[in-house]
């Protein structure tokens, strides 16, 4: 179990697992494992008292919580976007983690997926849904099947179903599971895909929190960001602000991937130095090698060297002026004996084989970038192509119906501007 | 086809009939029923889809884009046991790219000599368990640090296993005066 090592903030590193605190407990994916912690008592404190749900929008924004999907949209003023009197709405939890070197949903349900449960019921009562789907990737068998149980197990408790602690708030909860398309995780192609559709993005607006599944209000929230509802319920939203940095409040988990010695799946408060992070928590890089470069939030983010890294947090603010994003929270490390010109290759293969194909410059831009991307990295490519890469990247941004373009640009940019050296060697 | 075989057992049936009014709307359950057919007969065949629209009035149009927009779901006859490696980045990183060749080159070696081995290897995306890498399925069976010799040692490993039911069931239906052999959508 990775733990963080030393203090950080004056704060002891136990004091950071708002979501880990749940490792290591036998039977972990039980009820009564979740609930000798805790489990289920912000959800029995909502609805006995009576909270009114707008005090609950007002905390979670007063939080600062910002989603944990990748795009950091502020939760609690998403909430807020839903019409109150629509009679129908929906809570649609993405669970479908396909960012490559993401894998910390997965873990959250892993150790204890009641903590998404109540998250996500506490949610729901919140903007008033009476259904809630969580949508996951079919290759999560495990996952899947975790997630149904506990949604068993909370209906078997009373914590779902009609009349939820005589409280007059119905819920009802489903899973539902996709098929293998990266593009699902976006959320409109998410509700397309629950309507049973093929899973293309939609222009937006209008926004699913106003029109989403069949047309009816729908909030969209990743796996992360509604599991740390129940402790923000319980302990307020200043206890959550005491972690983090000023716009980035509160903790965060991160995955770090790539030859380290101990990857995994850590929290940490916002704000946390990159560099730290990789040698303390890491444990530096696999038989004593360099650091190349970082890819700090899953592959849609700009690649950053080993010498900017030495000054990046792991916050949205700071990779954002660094020029490229937290997303996903997923840190890939790369090796000086990797060359960037094949990874390059690997992540521009990813993008060409996963566009959905509805708009040109994505599905021009990520089919030239896949084969330019592969000509050099056989060695038949020449300068030209270099900068046609950096052409083509250029124009494939903020022209499409989703972020997914823009996804593919950022990283190719970046390897061809901040590494030309590599590819001039490569030349055929 | 023959007569006492229906391509969809009882069971399979009675699945089908509980998705269809599981969601809001019947357009919701074609991505669950078609996951439940391939458990049970290992691939979707156009056969299959005539059915939904024929038995339980599922539009062939609207099944048909679900079943070419999504990876997951089969559309000929597979091998019975299937490898997935992972080669996105975190996993490429760790060498699944060698773990593939491995793979493969067993496959091929042993057509070479005229022996037809019960796998199939493909690369695919992230796994969603990055920090294992290389990451792997053999179908639902998910394997960590799959690396060329673990990925031989589990070819190994699932050679020796009986069959799984689908695969069998997929065999049946093949050799059966199967109307499943002549399906036009096969790729
Ligand atoms: C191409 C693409 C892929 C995405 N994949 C995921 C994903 O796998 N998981 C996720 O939670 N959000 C993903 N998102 C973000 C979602 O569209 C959405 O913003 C998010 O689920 C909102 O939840 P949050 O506010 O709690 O982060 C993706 C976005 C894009 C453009
Ligand atoms: S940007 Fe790409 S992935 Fe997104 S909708 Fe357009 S073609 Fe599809
Ligand atoms: S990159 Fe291989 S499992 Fe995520």
């Amino acid at each position: 179990m990775p733990l963080i090592k030393r203090e950080y903030n004056g704060k002891s590193p136990e004091d950071f697992r708002l979501v880990l605190d749940f490792e290591g407990m036998e039977n972990p994916q039980g009820i009564d494992a979740y609930k000798s912690k805790k489990g289920y008592e912000a959800l029995t404190a909502v609805l006995k008292e009576k909270r009114k749900p707008d005090d609950l929008i007002q905390l979670v924004k007063d939080s600062g919580l910002r989603g944990r999907g990748g795009a950091g949209f502020p939760t609690g003023l998403k909430w807020g976007f839903v019409p109150k009197d629509a009679p129908e709405k929906y809570l649609l939890c993405n669970f479908d983690e396909g960012e490559p070197g993401t894998y910390k949903d997965r873990y959250i349900t892993e150790i204890s997926p009641h903590m998404l449960v109540e998250g996500m019921v506490i949610s729901a009562y919140a903007f008033g849904a009476a259904k809630s789907y969580v949508y996951l990737r079919g290759e999560f068998y495990d996952e899947i099947g975790w997630t149904e149980k506990a949604i068993r197990e909370a209906y078997d408790a009373g914590f779902l179903g009609e009349n939820i602690l005589g409280s007059g708030f119905t819920h009802h909860m489903d899973v539902y599971t996709g098929s293998g398309a990266y593009i699902c995780g976006e959320e409109t192609a998410m509700i397309s895909s629950l309507e049973g559709k093929k899973g293309q993005p939609k222009l937006k607006p209008p926004f699913p929190a106003v029109a989403g599944y069949l047309g009816k209000p729908t909030v969209v929230n990743n796996v992360e960001t509604l599991a740390v509802v129940p402790w923000i319920v319980r302990n307020g939203a200043e206890a959550y602000r005491a972690f983090g940095t000023e716009k980035s409040p509160g903790t965060k988990l991160f995955n770090l991937s790539g030859p380290v010695k101990n990857p995994g799946c850590f929290e940490v408060p916002l704000g946390y130095p990159l560099k730290r992070f990789i040698e303390e928590e890491g444990g530096g890089l696999l038989d004593g090698k360099k650091l190349k470069a970082v890819i700090p939030g899953g592959a849609s983010a700009p690649v950053l060297t080993a010498e900017e890294v030495e000054n990046i947090t792991l916050d949205y603010e700071c990779l954002q002026a660094a020029g490229s994003m937290l997303g996903s929270g997923a840190v890939i490390v790369i090796p000086e004996d990797v060359s960037m010109v094949d990874v390059l290759d690997n992540l521009m293969h990813f993008f060409k084989s996963e566009s959905c194909g509805q708009c040109t410059p994505c599905r021009e831009g990520t089919g030239w970038l896949g084969s330019m991307a592969h000509s050099l990295a056989a060695g038949h490519g020449q300068a030209s192509d270099v900068e046609r890469v950096a052409a083509i990247a250029s124009q494939m941004a903020g022209k499409t119906i989703c972020a997914f373009s823009d996804a593919a640009a950022g990283p190719a940019m970046s390897i061809v501007q901040k590494f030309p050296h590599e590819f001039q060697s490569r030349f055929g | 086809m023959s007569t006492t075989t229906h391509p969809f057992s009882d069971e399979l049936k009675a699945r089908i009939k509980s998705f269809l009014t599981r969601y809001e709307t019947k357009r919701s359950s074609i991505l669950p029923i078609l996951h439940a057919i391939q458990d049970e007969k290992d691939w979707i065949s156009e056969d299959d889809v005539a059915l939904l629209e024929s038995e339980f009035d599922l539009s062939a149009v609207d099944v048909r884009e679900v079943l070419t927009f999504y990876s997951m779901y089969r559309t000929s006859p597979p091998e019975p046991w299937r490898l997935e490696i992972c080669n996105s980045i975190s996993c490429w990183l760790m060498g699944s790219k060698k773990t593939l060749e491995a793979a493969e080159r067993r496959i091929q070696e042993a057509k070479s000599r005229g022996e037809k081995l019960p796998f199939s290897c493909r690369e695919v995306e992230c796994l969603g368990l990055c920090g294992k890498g290389p990451v792997g399925f053999v179908n639902k069976e998910r394997h960590e640090n799959v690396t060329p010799e673990r990925a031989l040692q589990l070819m190994e490993e699932y050679s020796q296993k009986p069959l799984p039911a689908a695969a069998v069931r997929c065999a049946e239906l093949q050799t059966g005066e199967g109307s499943a052999s002549e399906n036009p959508h096969s790729n």
